[in-house]
């Protein structure tokens, strides 16, 4: 089946806003349950759009983005599963068979976006001295139009070349795992630079323990099976008891030295 | 880089922020991840989100930089949350606490607020309407997106609106009565947000070596001798070494992410890392 150039041009924009909706704004727009209805009315078939989009979203219950890891990308996979299984009459199955492979690719373009944006955090900095809250909103919408346009590059290119051009991405990305995987790695541990920074600033030499103890806890708790969602929660109630705990301590020793009438100024550190 | 200055100029306290003000930061908070990075995370969303309010509580635009500076590290909590960590930050921000208080209480509030939102958005409200209204749509009704749309943003909405306004008067006067001890104060909450980062290390920390030797018919898993030692132990290391490249030896954070590239790709090429 052949679509005009207005299709395809609002293909191109449906999947803009939802590459940009998966993590911004409503967050909600760019579920298949959504995605799939809108795309499906735009290439003239609506019915199939809303069974392939009901089907996609039962498929990625399971498989949501929690805790910031990367699952095969519901977004381009909602579309492109619709975009074929309206083109080819595809039954729903193989549709979905079909995106897998484009939803790979989603998954990269989200990993290689998130590290490519980690060294402009120097800018950002930048901006931060000068108080320039002008560039601070302009490197946010630079980051999420640049995630937004190569979700719509890749809906696109699926769209007007069909499922070959699947079977050439997913082979390019099997011969660049090695480097896709290593990227991701690298992604994984940049993360350790912003704790680093932080402790950088609020570490000083008798709180390692602290530190320590922090690590210690939230690793215990993490690894009992059914307590690593609330794990940082309970590791706060500990954290938050020792604070309060240590506030009321240096309170009364300073109310205790006033009262000994040789309280001086610089008391408690 | 970030400035270690620990008071702001002007320790004159603000006029409180109008409804205007902080309505535009529960939309802006809409955007808390749109420049999301493996470094810093939601950092640049952040600050894109508080801006405003920042704005009209430092007139000084030496207290704004400073502000600015340190509401650009790293952030990362729920992004259906996130407007309570937002009018506490706020609140502190306005009564010109010291820096080292402000930036304590937000890590510590942003690191449980993941675990909660997780637990109510993903796990709760999106399996039970989406399931539902996915079962319609595959009917061939549109109201299945349409319900789905409506419920969840909904929820969505109410929760950020009120989370905002709550945490701002909570903040506003909590605040009041710790000023009187705000040395002690700042002590007890930088503890806890360096309590709090020693967890972070440990639960965010998935570095794992996926290598493991040839040893007949029980080949050695390099991780599970490493767990035994002590788990998370690489996330651990990684953390302490770059700490101590930045502070001993200058290094700047631009360097340190591509010192951790290198790791990962030639890592990656050798398979190492799983």
């Amino acid at each position: 089946m052949e679509y005009n150039i207005i299709q395809i041009l609002l293909v191109g924009i449906v999947a803009f806003i939802a590459g940009i909706d998966q993590f911004n704004f409503l967050e909600s727009l760019y579920q298949p349950i959504v995605v799939g209805p809108v795309v499906g009315a735009i290439l003239g078939d609506l019915q199939t759009g809303l069974v392939v989009g009901g089907a996609y979203q039962l498929m990625t219950i399971g498989n949501m983005p929690v805790g910031g890891a990367q699952p095969p990308n519901a977004v381009i996979g909602g579309i492109m599963a619709t975009v074929f299984a309206v083109t080819s009459n595809l039954e729903i199955e193989v549709a979905l068979g079909l995106a897998v492979p484009f939803a790979l690719i989603g998954q990269y373009a989200v990993t290689l976006i998130f590290t490519i944006m980690s060294p402009l955090m120097a800018k950002a900095d930048q901006a931060a001295i000068k108080a320039d809250g002008a560039a601070i909103a302009k490197l946010n919408y630079f980051a999420m139009g640049m995630l937004g346009l190569f979700f719509a590059i890749v809906c696109v290119l699926g769209l007007v070349g069909g499922s070959a051009v699947g079977n050439t991405l997913s082979n390019l990305s099997q011969e660049y795992t090695w480097f896709m995987n290593g990227l991701s790695a690298a992604g994984g541990m940049m993360r350790y630079v912003g704790f680093a920074t932080l402790l950088r600033i609020m570490l000083s030499n008798d709180s390692w323990g602290i530190y320590f103890a922090g690590f210690a806890a939230a690793t215990i708790i993490g690894s009992i099976d059914g307590l690593s969602g609330p794990c940082l929660i309970l590791v706060a109630f500990i954290g938050v008891a020792i604070a309060i705990n240590e506030f009321q301590t240096s309170i009364r020793i300073k109310s205790n030295l006033k009262i000994a009438g040789n309280g001086g100024e610089e008391d408690g550190i | 880089m970030a400035s270690n200055q620990t008071q702001y100029k002007n320790l004159t306290p603000s006029n409180k922020l109008d409804k205007k003000t902080l309505n535009k930061m529960v939309w802006r908070s809409l955007f808390l991840q749109a420049s999301f990075n493996y470094e810093r995370m939601q950092a640049a969303g952040w600050l894109y989100a508080i801006l405003p309010g920042l704005q009209k509580i430092h007139k000084d635009k030496d207290d704004l930089s400073t502000s600015m500076q340190h509401n650009l590290e790293f952030f990362n909590t729920h992004p259906f949350l996130v407007t309570f960590v937002m009018g506490i930050v706020l609140a502190m921000e306005e009564k010109k606490t010291e820096i080292n208080s402000i930036r304590a209480v937000r890590v510590a509030a942003m690191g449980p607020l993941g675990g909660i939102g997780d637990a109510l958005f993903w796990y709760t409200l999106v399996p039970i309407t989406a399931g539902i209204t996915a079962n319609m749509a595959m009917d061939g009704s549109i109201l299945g997106p349409i319900l789905f749309l409506l419920i969840f943003n909904g929820v969505q909405f109410a929760v950020r609106y009120f989370l905002m306004y709550w945490s701002y008067d909570l903040g506003s006067k909590a605040i009041g009565v710790l000023t009187a001890h705000a040395k002690e104060f700042t002590r007890a909450a930088t503890m806890l947000g360096v309590f709090i980062v020693g967890a972070l290390t440990s639960n965010y920390g998935g570095t794992t070596i996926a290598t493991t030797l040839e040893n007949g018919d029980s080949p050695i898993v390099i991780q599970g001798i490493l767990d035994g030692v002590l788990p998370k132990m690489i996330p651990l290391a990684l953390t302490i070494l770059l700490f101590w490249l930045m502070k001993k030896k200058g290094w700047t954070p631009v360097k340190c992410i591509c010192l951790l590239l290198v790791i990962g790709i030639v890592g990656g090429f050798f398979k190492v890392f799983a």
